[in-house]
């Protein structure tokens, strides 16, 4: 019909990036059906269990946010606090069509940006003093945007929902550590412990796989929403190296966190599995991919795999 | 955008509207004036994210000229600014309310034509309330939907209530935005 007309359409998603993912959920399923048959297997503690795990679960789903943004030492901020960084936000949520997010700072030199919220409707952004300062506006919006995509993707849900059965795993073992005396008389409680060990190690690097997926994923969402991909990827950059240079202090402590930062706090990690964020190279090569697709040059390099 | 999109992280930036809403200001605006002694202001504005690709601009330009052609009958005159935001603005100056919807329409429609319909946030309208500060209405295009902003004293303050008032009075005019939470302000507006 007219030549520009598939310019300003949605950028590809990496066919490749999209089959990982759901192969990673799909075998985090697989290890979760595996450890709810260990437990019903078990018999007497069934009942038990299914209590304390209704229980965290509850307590993770609702309560995960509030004490994420505690631990972090986010303080929400009014639109008067930070009339610009509001405006921002705002303006990206018209864009990408979603409510607003509450908006929070944290008082650190570190330079990151982590998003919290079970829904749409009750998400927070955060960002630290840090960044603001090292980060250009568009840069900025980059980062929020990435943030928002986090928030329109439902990550903290998926990465509570699939912590919450490694939470359960851990629990048994914990059982299994000081209940573990009487073994002869209860084989199967055993078996079950070790099911749990296997399943809390599988589980821990599918988990890490898949906050690696879903942070190419934001990335491309950001590129969506700003169309800029170029200024996240100059805003990893600015972040990456500050980061290398800042001291390591006080908010890598929880790994668990830290898959809904913007950048890995940490970047000396030995195995790239563990990790839950893809290393800058191939993020940035990923965002320049995605800005050569917006530049209409046919640039046919494919997302790197994670 | 489906929820398995979402979950897939496929998301996409919404398009506009399918039905388009823009021109229920072409009515509204007299209800506005008689019944609620409020003015326009003579100036309505389009806002979008620019984009840095080498047609984005042309398609604008291409826009914005064939408005000021048409708008060489109708009296209309055009601008372009940027705000502090980095957003862009067309801004339509006319007396006539129905040549501001009319010569809005036209730059959002160039801009979807050119294919760059999903970069367009919001029309705005100013109207001049008596013995008040401005008030704005806000088309969002993604929603089809309208809702009035109406700054208050002091950086960053809104009159809320006022803007529910102004909800109320027009509601039979203007479909307004049911989720208050989506009623977001436009600070720096250039009109």
């Amino acid at each position: 019909m007219h030549g520009t007309m598939n310019r300003s359409s949605a950028l590809k998603a990496p066919a490749g990036l999209q089959a990982r993912m759901l192969l990673t959920l799909f075998l985090l399923g697989v290890v979760y059906v595996v450890l709810m048959a260990a437990l019903f297997a078990s018999g007497a503690s069934g009942v038990t269990i299914a209590v304390v795990a209704a229980g965290l679960f509850v307590f993770q789903v609702v309560a995960a946010d509030k004490i994420g943004l505690r631990a972090m030492g986010a303080e929400e901020v009014s639109p008067k606090e930070a009339p610009e960084l509001h405006a921002m936000v705002e303006r990206l949520c018209v864009q990408a069509d979603l409510p607003k997010p509450k908006v929070a700072i944290m008082r650190t030199s570190m330079p990151n940006a982590f998003a919290m919220g079970r829904s749409k409707k009750a998400a927070t952004v955060a960002v630290t003093t840090g960044i603001m300062e090292i980060l250009s506006p568009a840069e900025l919006e980059g980062v929020l945007a990435h943030e928002l995509a986090h928030i329109r993707h439902r990550d903290v849900m998926i990465m509570t929902l699939v912590s919450f059965f490694a939470s359960i795993a851990s629990m048994i073992l914990q059982f299994g550590f000081f209940f573990g005396g009487d073994d002869d008389e209860n084989p199967g409680f055993l078996a079950l412990v070790l099911v749990a060990l296997a399943v809390y190690v599988v589980s821990f690097f599918l988990m890490s796989a898949l906050s690696r997926y879903r942070e190419f994923a934001a990335d491309r969402g950001a590129a969506e929403i700003t169309r800029r991909p170029s200024a996240l990827s100059s805003a990893l950059m600015k972040i990456s190296g500050t980061m290398q240079r800042i001291p390591e202090q006080d908010l890598r402590a929880h790994s668990e966190l830290a898959a809904f930062y913007i950048a890995r706090p940490s970047t000396k990690s030995l195995f790239a599995l563990f990790s839950t964020h893809p290393p800058m190279e191939k993020r940035i090569a990923a965002l320049e991919a995605l800005e050569r697709q917006i530049q209409g040059t046919t640039g046919t390099q494919p997302l790197p795999a994670a | 955008m489906g929820f398995l999109d979402s979950l897939l992280g496929r998301s996409r930036t919404p398009k506009p509207a399918k039905k388009d809403r823009l021109f229920a200001m072409s009515t509204a605006y007299v209800t506005l004036e008689t019944e609620h002694g409020m003015t326009s202001g003579g100036k309505a504005g389009l806002v979008f994210q620019a984009e840095a690709t080498s047609d984005f601009a042309r398609i604008v330009a291409e826009a914005e000229e064939l408005l000021r052609a048409t708008g060489e009958e109708t009296g209309t005159t055009v601008e372009v600014s940027d705000d502090k935001y980095g957003y862009r603005w067309v801004v339509v100056s006319d007396p006539d309310v129905e040549d501001l919807v009319v010569g809005l329409s036209s730059i959002k429609d160039g801009l979807d034509v050119g294919g760059y319909g999903a970069r367009i946030l919001a029309a705005v309208f100013k109207y001049e309330r008596s013995g008040g500060r401005p008030a704005y209405f806000i088309y969002n295009v993604k929603r089809g939907l309208w809702y009035p902003f109406v700054p208050g004293k002091g950086e960053q303050v809104r009159d809320n209530e006022a803007e529910l008032r102004l909800k109320a009075q027009l509601g039979g005019e203007l479909p307004m935005e049911p989720e208050l939470e989506r009623w977001f302000p436009l600070w720096g507006v250039p009109l």
